[in-house]
């Protein structure tokens, strides 16, 4: 089989390898079936804690280089103007393999390291650069805003002074005093500045105000520009405060408040030529600061660029060599712990690449002890593992997501890529939007390797993903949309029509007479329009479905064969794949004959009404062997009718008993020979070689405990009982549910058509018959109207449920009739993965 | 009836909070975290769990500090997550469980002032679920008086401090009264407010705080043994409520030795077990002291166990209270076994009180 050309009908054969590898290679070897991703190691140690492995101090080694390059990334990403990153496929590569590997990655944590502490240097400078800007604009703007207050103030001011004037109040005793001193300024209150946070002015005055019982003034300011912290680049706002308070006590209380609520105060002087006097220092500091940090910004920007350079390789790197060393860590050291002693699961058909991988690895690393590799028995269950390429991965994942496959079970994913679109493209049938899709599906595959390297949004990402089951639904859509003869809900005149027109009559309904000609392929033109169109139309599609329905399941039952055949289990073609078919054929298979049968007469030439099938079905049913004469389909229906529902009646009881009882007497012989229970497989279940059991003795028997329960369950009766029972009333209910089901083929291709005639009588349809330039400027804005509704109603909503249709009809109807699904996705280790976990 | 509308407003934050709870450390990552060596070993370990990568981008030499404010971090982050997903009454109920943290940060800074320690160096140090915005104004008051009236009087915690305005000056061991007097307060408000939402909450809810009441009870007074603080002050310390209320309370007033307040315990099945030394084999050489620290521990013991109980009923508030606790103990058992790594204590590692 290993030989055999690689095919999507089952899963890669698997073979359990071990590798002896020499510790000096160790790493390269790694690092080179990573590449190849090719092999999915087993956990060798699965009782030992994460931090007791071997190379754990490798690991944390490079998980600190990766915070470093995690570090810079942000730093890159916070930076306001835009930092290039150069793209990994654009960079050199950097060495981390062969002799001067250790070196180079040596030299690339001192680097990582060196770059940490220059780029935080410079953060911190920058940090207090700014912190002081930040504290001097601030200054700046308490300035500023005191001084607006006391311009203000004074002009009030000398409005009370004058009214004052008159009386010789004691109060302006000390007046004289302080005009000597400065003419303009007339305040003895003392008063405290600053600036704090504009979320909290409110707490704070109320905090204030209530300490200080009411005793203060005090006027606030909004500064317009926010300030920006160099750390986290968040805004933060802040407002200007000045309170005015009198006595010490009050002003230390107030000092207080205002630290301990993170205000920043600033020594204001009361004289006003004092305070231009600072408010011009400060300026002239600021612009000093200014430069300064200007420059600073400069000399950290361009060492981002540089870091920005080398970052993607970094990236890379580090991940890599992370990787590397957890994947070291399932391995076990032999005795002598010089070698390392890897198991994991291998492709067959890949073994001549990894061992040429090998080879390679040994020579890139410069020595001459090649790793050892060969392969073991083992009855362990291998990984599913199905090759796909950007054809099929879309499809595969469909079916994947269902269940992963048994090992070496008949893929469905291989058949969903004909069946998915079709039964997609037969509710979604019609040319124009089968077209739509198909040009969107070309559009993403032309920009396929543009859009690859790019990162998508989610929903774009998924359509693109889907591209080719989009391109295949579009064309099936196209080739339905022929049959049904529907194009954005008219329909096309290809050949002459079977059908002519008579003039109309008296009460104004003209009369279709067959002129002879047949239309040769789809639905005849002529029933468009016509008053019978949907009858006919729901007639032909519900029929339709049905045979479609019975077909797809039939061809469903039948890829148990193949399973049978291949897993050597003659039993369960003899007890559940014969009379399963029989059952399904001699009453739905029977239907879709009689559907076959109805269509090929000339129902008006016969002197009897059509029967109703669906009455049929159900007489059948209900009372054997007698056929209404009105209703007859055929001569001799009632006694094939009565045969069939036999064979039908016959085949419950053998798929409920056939196999329990077989496999009870296999059990009977077993036990008849002398042997009991687990004694039976142990002898045969695993020829391990030496090394194996060496690794089982060091912890590696929880797994065999485990297959050896896994084995157990397949002997016990009971279950093999109710499994089967289980499974007769499941087939048996469902062929009746499951050919219901494929209905949702007519429903949901009637609605289609439905929806689209619909949205073309309400919008284009009504405007057509404008004349004029009025008319060609409405007839454009609606044809846009309509064009946009087609695409995201018709084509992408409706679309959308018609894929979920059909995925149901894959999943439900189609995979219960074959798919075991109790595989486990082959999980190897490959670098290039590594970016999409990410 | 509640239970059939609980899921209305509530159902989306209980599974959220369930969620969280089955991230809470279990045996077994206890048994791989005492096998640390290192505090890295300890970093590696945690990042297993559900605590992620919480401390992947903190360079290397990490401190047990770090940590434990990255622990409290997580809790904290979920909390608000919680409390800003809610809607009445579970918002006020998520409300109440911080008031119990305001109070501590009031007792802290207020202590912190009367010893004239810096106030932003005992802003850090608060919990922070209970900071509140007026919180930093508090060093300002020199008295409960104006502590009251310029900061107290618009927080939550208002009511609860009206009691105790009468304390005259702030010293170490009037602090200690206000403490007690609130918490004592708050307690009796929460356990009064739990009843006004739903049956299940109140089972649940009260024999939570039953336990805390009657741990506060039991603490006072074996902390009250010769001190200043007079019988009757002791008395009105005592939480009015609690499974101890009336007649054990009564009686622990009066005690005055560790032996009386065993016997009080005895009246209570469940607390027998906390004076129970014959099981540990440690007789009475480990004196009053020894006794307090054991008390102490079981004291947890006994919460974790009462806090795991709520787990067990649905449609009832009780889980977001034991989710806080319980990952309150979480923090605590992790930062001793931080602790205990970074001071190669092993021998005393083990002394965590292990939740699931």
């Amino acid at each position: 089989m290993g030989d055999d050309y690689p095919t999507l009908f089952r899963s890669e054969q698997m073979s359990l390898m071990q590798f002896l590898i020499p510790t000096e290679v160790a790493h390269d070897t790694v690092a080179e079936l990573g590449e190849l991703g090719n092999v999915q190691f087993k956990d060798l140690n699965p009782a030992v804690n994460p931090f007791q492995r071997s190379f754990v101090g490798e690991i944390r080694r490079t998980e600190e280089m990766t915070r470093r390059v995690r570090f810079f990334e942000s730093q890159i990403q916070k930076e306001k103007d835009v930092v290039p990153i150069r793209p990994l496929y654009d960079s050199a590569p950097l060495l981390t393999v062969g002799p001067s590997a250790a070196h180079n990655i040596d030299e690339l944590d001192v680097t990582l390291a060196e770059h940490e502490k220059r780029l935080v240097q410079m953060n911190d400078s920058y940090k207090t650069l700014s912190e002081r800007t930040r504290e001097l604009v601030e200054a700046r703007h308490v300035l500023r805003e005191t001084a607006v207050f006391f311009e203000k103030a004074e002009t009030q001011h000398t409005d009370i002074r004058t009214s004052f004037d008159d009386s010789s109040a004691p109060l302006l005793q000390h007046d004289d005093r302080e005009q000597q001193y400065s003419s303009t300024v007339q305040f003895d209150l003392e008063f405290i500045a600053g600036t704090i946070d504009r979320t909290r002015i409110s707490t704070f005055e109320r905090v204030l105000w209530r300490v200080l019982r009411g005793n203060l003034y005090m006027n606030h300011t909004d500064i317009t520009e926010p300030f920006v912290d160099p750390a986290t680049n968040t805004e933060t706002r802040k407002n200007v405060f000045i309170i005015f308070a009198h006595g010490d006590a009050l002003l230390a209380k107030i000092r207080k408040v205002a630290e301990s609520m993170g205000a920043t105060l600033y020594p204001i002087d009361a004289n006003a030529d004092k305070r231009s006097d600072s408010l011009r220092e400060v300026t002239a500091r600021l612009e000093d600061l200014e430069t300064v940090l200007y420059n600073t910004g400069l000399n950290r920007r361009s060492k981002l660029v540089k870091i920005g350079e080398n970052l993607a390789r970094w990236q890379d790197v580090v991940r890599k060599e992370k990787a590397i060393y957890e994947t070291m860590n399932l391995f076990n050291f032999d005795v002598r712990r010089k070698t390392l002693v890897a198991e994991g699961w291998v492709p067959t058909r890949d073994l001549t690449m990894i061992q040429l991988a090998l080879r390679h690895a040994t020579e890139a690393s410069g020595t001459s002890v090649v790793p050892i590799l060969h392969e073991l028995r083992t009855s362990k269950t291998p990984p599913t593992f199905t090759r796909t390429n950007k054809f099929t991965e879309g499809f595969q994942t469909i079916m994947d997501a269902y269940g992963i496959a048994t090992y070496q079970e008949v893929n469905p994913g291989l058949f969903a890529i004909v069946t998915f679109p079709f039964l997609f493209a037969v509710m979604f049938g019609d040319i124009g939007h089968g077209l739509i899709i198909f040009f969107a599906a070309l559009y993403m595959i032309y920009q396929e390797k543009k859009w690859a390297r790019q990162e998508l949004d989610e929903i774009l990402g998924q359509f693109f993903y889907g591209r080719y089951i989009i391109l295949l639904m579009g064309t099936f859509s196209v080739y339905t949309g022929l049959m049904y003869n529907d194009i954005f809900s008219k329909s096309l005149h290809i050949w002459h029509s079977g059908w002519d027109f008579l003039e109309p009559g008296s009460n104004g309904v003209s009369y279709a007479v067959s002129n002879g000609h047949m239309y040769p392929f789809g639905v005849d033109p002529a029933w468009h329009g016509a008053d019978n169109g949907l009858v006919f139309t729901n007639s032909y599609k519900m029929k339709m479905s049905i045979v479609l329905g019975v077909i797809h399941m039939t061809f469903a039952l039948c890829l148990q064969l193949p399973n049978h055949i291949k897993f050597k289990r003659p039993l369960d073609i003899y007890a559940n794949f014969i009379p399963q078919m029989i059952f399904l054929q001699s009453i739905f298979g029977y239907l879709v004959v009689c559907i076959l049968y109805k269509w090929s007469i000339d129902w008006s030439t016969r002197d009897t009404e059509p029967p109703s099938l669906l009455n049929m079905l159900i007489a059948m049913l209900l009372s054997p062997g007698k056929v209404d004469a009105n209703a007859q389909l055929y001569p001799g229906q009632s006694f094939i009718q009565v045969v069939l529902l036999l064979l039908a009646m016959v085949c419950v009881p053998w798929m409920l008993c056939m196999k329990p009882y077989f496999q009870w007497k296999e059990i009977q012989m077993i036990q008849g020979q002398g042997y009991v229970g687990l004694s039976h497989h142990n002898g045969g279940h695993r020829e391990s070689t030496d090394e194996v059991l060496e690794g089982e003795e060091e912890g590696n028997g929880r797994v065999i405990v485990e297959e050896m329960e896994e084995e157990h369950e397949q002997h016990d009766f009971s279950e093999v009982v109710i499994h089967q029972i289980i499974h007769t009333i499941e087939f048996c209910l469902g062929c009746i549910s499951h050919t219901a089901s494929y209905l949702r083929l007519w429903a949901l291709s009637l609605a289609h058509a439905q929806l689209s005639e619909v949205l073309w009588s309400m919008t284009i349809e009504k405007f057509l018959g404008m004349s004029g330039i009025f008319g060609t400027i409405i007839l454009a804005i609606v044809v846009v109207f309509w064009f946009s509704a087609t695409v995201f109603i018709l084509c992408i909503m409706e679309g959308l449920s018609a894929f979920l249709h059909a995925l149901r009809l894959h999943w439900v109807e189609a995979n219960s009739k074959h798919y075991q699904g109790e595989g486990y996705l082959f999980t190897p280790l490959s670098f290039a993965k590594l970016d999409e976990k990410e | 009836m509640e239970g059939l509308f609980f899921n209305v407003n509530n159902g989306f934050l209980e599974g959220i909070v369930r969620g969280y709870k089955s991230g809470i450390l279990t045996q077994s990552h206890y048994a791989s975290l005492t096998q640390c060596e290192t505090l890295e070993d300890f970093k590696t370990q945690l990042s297993a769990t559900d605590y992620g990568n919480f401390l992947a981008n903190e360079p290397s030499p990490l401190s047990t500090s770090t940590i434990a404010d990255k622990a409290t971090q997580t809790l904290v982050d979920h909390f608000n997550f919680l409390r800003s997903n809610s809607v009445e009454p579970l918002s006020k109920f998520l409300d109440y469980i911080t008031y119990g943290y305001m109070i501590d940060n009031v007792v802290l800074l207020i202590t912190g002032t009367l010893h004239e320690r810096d106030t932003h160096e005992l802003l850090e140090r608060c919990h922070p679920l209970g900071i509140f915005d007026t919180m930093p104004a508090l060093c300002v008051a020199t008295n409960v008086e104006e502590l009251y009236q310029s900061v107290l009087v618009e927080t939550p915690l208002a009511p609860y401090f009206r009691d105790c305005l009468s304390a005259a000056d702030l010293d170490d061991m009037n602090i200690e009264i206000i403490r007690n007097t609130v918490y004592k307060a708050y307690l009796e408000d929460f356990y009064n407010y739990v009843s006004t939402i739903g049956s299940t909450t109140v089972e649940v809810m009260h024999n939570i705080l039953a336990f805390e009441a009657d741990r506060r009870t039991i603490n006072i007074t074996i902390n009250s043994f010769d001190t200043e603080l007079t019988k009757e002050q002791r008395a009105k310390l005592f939480p009015a409520i609690g499974r101890l209320f009336p007649a054990g309370n009564n009686a622990l007033a009066k005690a005055d030795d560790i032996d009386q307040v065993r016997q009080v315990c005895d009246n209570v099945s469940e607390y027998r077990s906390f004076f129970d030394n014959s099981a540990s084999g440690q007789s009475n050489d480990l004196g009053d002291f020894g006794v307090a620290a054991q008390l102490e521990d079981r004291f947890f013991r006994m919460e974790v166990h009462l806090n795991k109980l709520a787990f067990l009923q649905q449609f009832q508030y009780g889980v977001f209270y034991s989710y806080v606790k319980l990952k309150e103990q979480e923090i605590r058992n992790i930062t001793w076994i931080a602790e205990c790594i970074a001071q190669d204590a092993r021998d005393r590692m083990h002394d965590f009180i292990p939740i699931f």
